[in-house]
């Protein structure tokens, strides 16, 4: 059975009638935006991952390829967004190679919509879908459970109330390109800001009728700083307990020994200097 | 006959045979305590997701809604012309290693997606098979065809 499997179900509902506990949902955290100005559409995310309590990432992508002029950002599961956008990408640059016409944003939309209709919020991709095409610009927002929206600036994930703020505040109509990035970037920022679940860099990605432009950390606010001190050992600062010399044709007998070149200098393992 | 698009719940949906549990993949034939808990009828019979029955029964769901409307529209023949046309199809391509077109792996033809308006899609269910290991070859498939696996 392909897609979703049910198998464990019976055991679980069988487990959870003898008074096992369920397991704990995870809250995630986002600050995605999007907004449209005179030509084209901008759209932001943070690039914080996290995994429950912890920060999994500090800078993962948000952003998500749709078609050249359709781009996508995603906040929830981040392997149901990264999954279904995928799977909604190939899919329209299916339907586009069968028409032989550029992909609408409101086709992408509706695909993704029917998708996580007919799943019922188990898919837990929240999304921003901006794009240009012929017919003009389009932003949505595309919940969960299908439902979406179409306005003029969307926020999403759970730094959207502080993002919003910042839309809800200082918008304009008639707003241009430069204004409508720094815009998106300050309701991205004081998501990173004011909400636990987003953090790090600020992801921009402008489309434009002639072309997409992605830029991946346009703002760093969160260079982490050099330490003031150095908290490297120095070496012999644990004491020698015991030594005990293998010989190399003493392994030999047991495997087969290469010699491996150092390691060049930038894959060195990170650590605090 | 209605026009809903999207299947009703399990507890309403008529249930006609229960589906026997799956056997273990490292031991085929003996039941599979952990996937499938302690093997009894009622369990088979009464647990399920509530979402398993409605991916089962979209597509089908859906092509019954649009069966009808075309019922409605054009009056009976058209649904039924499209039966039937879905029926040769059906019967030209279940051939398999005999010969005919399989494109996109076992269940799926190219003549009935363009009858079904899907030919210009891939879904992960032609991706994903999740059957990679129950490799069906000639006899098996020949066996089946003529009713000899009882």
């Amino acid at each position: 059975m392909p897609g979703f499997d049910f198998s464990n179900h019976a055991r679980n509902a069988a487990l959870h009638a003898q008074g096992f506990p369920l397991p704990k949902a995870t809250s995630t955290g986002t600050t995605i935006v999007g907004c449209i100005f005179d030509g084209g559409v901008v759209i932001a995310a943070d690039t914080r991952a996290t995994s429950g309590p912890i920060v999994a990432d500090k800078n993962c992508e948000k952003l998500h390829y749709i078609s050249p002029q359709i781009w996508c950002a995603g906040a929830g599961t981040a392997a149901d967004t990264e999954f279904t956008t995928a799977l909604i990408s190939s899919q329209l640059e299916l339907h586009a190679l069968s028409t032989g016409r550029n992909p609408r944003v409101v086709t992408c939309m509706t695909m993704l919509k029917q998708h996580l209709f007919q799943h019922q919020g188990h898919i837990g991709a929240y999304l921003v879908v901006a794009g240009v095409d012929p017919t003009g610009v389009g932003l949505f927002t595309v919940h969960a459970h299908g439902s979406t929206d179409k306005l003029p600036y969307v926020t999403m994930g759970s730094g959207s109330l502080a993002a919003m703020s910042v839309f809800e505040t200082q918008w304009k109509s008639n707003i241009d390109r430069e204004g409508a990035i720094k815009l998106a970037a300050d309701a991205i920022q004081a998501g990173i800001f004011n909400d636990l679940g987003s953090g790090s860099n600020v992801d921009v990605c402008v489309i434009t009728k002639e072309k997409t432009t992605l830029m991946r950390n346009y703002i760093r606010p969160n260079e982490r700083e050099r330490k003031q001190r150095s908290y490297v050992f120095k070496r012999g600062t644990t004491a020698v307990l015991r030594e005990k010399v293998v010989e190399r044709v003493d392994i030999g007998k047991y495997v087969t020994v290469h010699e491996v070149p150092l390691e060049a200098e930038g894959e060195k393992m990170e650590v605090d200097a | 006959m209605s026009l809903t698009i999207i299947p009703s719940t399990s507890t309403t949906h008529p249930r006609t045979t229960p589906t026997p549990p799956k056997t273990a993949p490292s031991a085929p034939g003996l039941h599979d305590t952990l996937r499938s808990g302690l093997p009894s009828l009622s369990s088979t019979i009464n647990t399920s997701h509530p979402l398993e029955a409605r991916l089962k029964h979209w597509t089908e769901t859906q092509e019954a809604a649009k069966m009808e409307s075309l019922r409605r529209l054009y009056g009976l023949a058209e649904p039924v012309r499209r039966g039937m046309e879905m029926r040769i199809v059906r019967e030209g391509e279940g051939l398999g290693a005999l010969g005919g077109v399989r494109v996109g792996g076992a269940g799926s033809s190219v003549h009935e997606d363009i009858l079904r308006g899907r030919d210009q899609g891939c879904t992960w269910e032609e991706v994903f098979k999740g059957d990679e290991l129950a490799d069906v070859d000639f006899h098996t498939e020949m066996e089946a065809r003529l009713k000899m696996n009882w």
